[in-house]
């Protein structure tokens, strides 16, 4: 059951992360789908892989794009 | 449940993939279309990874007390499993790559839209002709 809830966090939370007009927002709600993902890799009897996507997709992703962000523009532009 | 969760992971892989595509597409921030690259690894990493799914199976570690047949018939084939592993550390590198060009290119431009970098058109082939000036 809970493999289930898994996908539908993981479609959910890549559409949100992409409406969003402020880009620090997106920047961390992209960490949701990685972590969904993460455990979803755990249920499909891939722990090794599961154990890299989850520091990968939820931790490094997300602080990559926000000093991106911090770079450049944080307001999306008209 | 009607669908397995193997059936479950392909859709989920093929909806990420779908929707990387779009973003990659159709929005035209440059953070946004990385992001939809992003997404595309993610789907792409998630059905090999669902391709060596066993349903009913174990983790692929051999204990004692498992004769070789029955951990072949049962275990989940884990070659994927170690290449995937390799791609999502070497995603995160190619993904630094294009963060630091968008951060060079705004350093240039000024704007992060790829319409206002590529032009108004998004095509730079008009400027070429003779007589034009740039």
């Amino acid at each position: 059951m809970i493999e289930y809830i898994l996908m539908i966090v993981a479609v959910l939370g890549a559409v949100i992360a992409l409406t969003q007009r402020d880009l620090l927002k997106t920047a961390i709600l992209t960490g949701i789908p990685g972590a969904a993902i993460a455990f979803l890799f755990q249920f499909l009897l891939a722990p090794d892989v599961a154990l890299t996507q989850a520091i990968v997709g939820t931790a490094i992703v997300p602080v990559f794009f926000a000093l991106a962000v911090k770079k450049t523009l944080r307001m999306e532009e008209e | 449940m009607i669908i397995d969760p193997q059936l479950g992971s392909f859709f989920t892989a093929g909806a990420l993939i779908i929707i990387g595509l779009f973003a990659a597409l159709f929005i035209d921030n440059l953070i946004k279309k990385v992001i939809g690259l992003l997404f595309i690894a993610d789907g792409v990493n998630l059905f090999i990874v669902t391709m060596g799914y066993k349903a009913g199976g174990i983790v692929y570690v051999f204990l004692p007390g498992m004769t070789v047949d029955w951990f072949a018939q049962n275990a989940s084939y884990p070659l994927p499993f170690a290449l995937v592993l390799t791609s999502i550390v070497i995603g995160a590198s190619t993904l630094a790559v294009m963060l630091s060009l968008i951060i060079i290119l705004y350093k240039k431009h000024g704007s992060i839209k790829a319409s206002k970098i590529l032009g108004e058109k998004g095509n730079q082939t008009q400027s070429k002709t003779p007589g034009d000036k740039i």
